[in-house]
């Protein structure tokens, strides 16, 4: 945590170049502390969900001694100001996301799915929400909203990187659930809506995933002359054993 | 790496009735070696010294380390532990399968 004088140097810093920043009802010093002036950086947005971070652990460690709202609602409000005031940036952007994200870890789902709707369908966020939607399902273990949330969106925007990357979460529902067809087939409309974006390519991985890396299918070839052998080997020069690939990296 | 003391007990415990496949993503072959080395992986060691772009990588869409396979006695892809502690138990499931005829 920093040290008090300099987080009240830095809020009086901010408060001054922004014109009465409305502090969020009930909330925290800190998150009240972190009014953001109006250049604010993907860097100072980090910096932010870290502090949130912090002081969200610090509520769930005090257990059932807590007192006062959770602290990811005020958070949540100073950290969405930002996307408000620019919602075009690359900042506001990822204010967007990491501000519902806060609230979804802290299991407030219906101010998340509040924070979620009131977002417009062509807004940059949406590029990279669908993925935090998806972790509240998976948290949940229900993936009815995000499936009817992002085929809304999917439907409705005009985007086609965020057509595609509401499908391709789609795609990953179906495939978690089982129905590799249907997994397939959204993916490979993902695919086709966006070529040459990484939503895309993602969907290209995972329709790959899909067709050759599912469990059953024959293994992918491996072939080679190891770095600690002379003999060459494949996959069918072990047949009976069973083999054990570790892909790894030095450190 | 925290998985190579696991990795090198089962090798060991399994030597013989199944087989143990490095594949390192690493861009430089010395690098591998010298890795190799000193961490006494003495196991079979593919390396192509292209990252995650090696032909083996690409084949099985690898984007980060470590990720692990286990392959039945046919040649299929059996399982894909989540990390090296649940290696042995999809290993003794795939030694349970009676060999194919």
């Amino acid at each position: 945590m920093r040290h008090p004088t300099t987080r009240l140097l830095s809020a009086l810093a901010f408060s001054a170049v922004v014109a009465a920043a409305p502090a969020a009802g009930g909330g925290t010093a800190a998150a009240q502390g972190a009014q953001p002036g109006p250049n604010v950086t993907v860097a100072d947005i980090r910096q932010m969900v870290a502090d949130a971070r912090k002081e969200v652990e610090t509520y769930n460690a005090a257990g059932a001694g807590r007192t006062g709202e959770h602290p990811a609602i005020a958070w949540h409000a100073s950290i969405w100001r930002v996307h408000a005031r620019a919602p075009q940036t690359d900042a506001g952007a990822l204010a967007a996301i990491e501000a519902v994200r806060l609230l979804v870890r802290a299991e407030l789902w219906d101010r998340a799915h509040a924070a979620v709707e009131s977002l417009e369908v062509n807004d940059p966020a949406w590029r990279r929400l669908p993925s935090v939607i998806y972790e509240e399902a998976i948290a949940r273990k229900n993936f009815e909203y995000a499936t009817a949330t992002l085929s809304r969106t999917a439907a409705s925007t005009m985007t086609p990187p965020i057509k595609a990357a509401a499908l391709v979460i789609i795609g990953r529902i179906n495939r978690r659930q089982g129905d590799l067809a249907a997994a397939t087939r959204v993916l490979a409309e993902a695919r086709a809506a966006a070529p040459g974006t990484p939503q895309a390519e993602e969907a290209d991985n995972l329709i790959y995933e899909i067709e050759h890396l599912t469990i059953g299918l024959p293994a992918p070839p491996v072939s080679g002359t190891p770095r600690n052998s002379r003999r060459p080997i494949s996959l069918a020069s072990f047949k009976g054993k069973p083999i054990v690939l570790v892909f790894w990296a030095s450190t | 790496m925290e998985e190579v003391p696991l990795l090198k007990t089962l090798n060991a415990k399994y030597a013989g009735r199944a087989v143990f496949l490095g594949i390192s993503v690493d861009v430089s072959l010395p690098r591998v070696d010298s890795t190799l080395k000193s961490k006494g992986m003495t196991w079979l060691q593919l390396a192509d010294g292209k990252g995650f772009d090696g032909q083996i990588a690409r084949a099985y869409r690898i984007q980060g380390t470590p990720e692990l396979f286990v392959v039945d006695r046919t040649g299929r892809l059996l399982a894909r532990p989540g990390s090296a502690d649940q290696i042995e138990a999809r290993l003794l499931e795939a030694l349970s399968r009676a060999p194919e005829q």
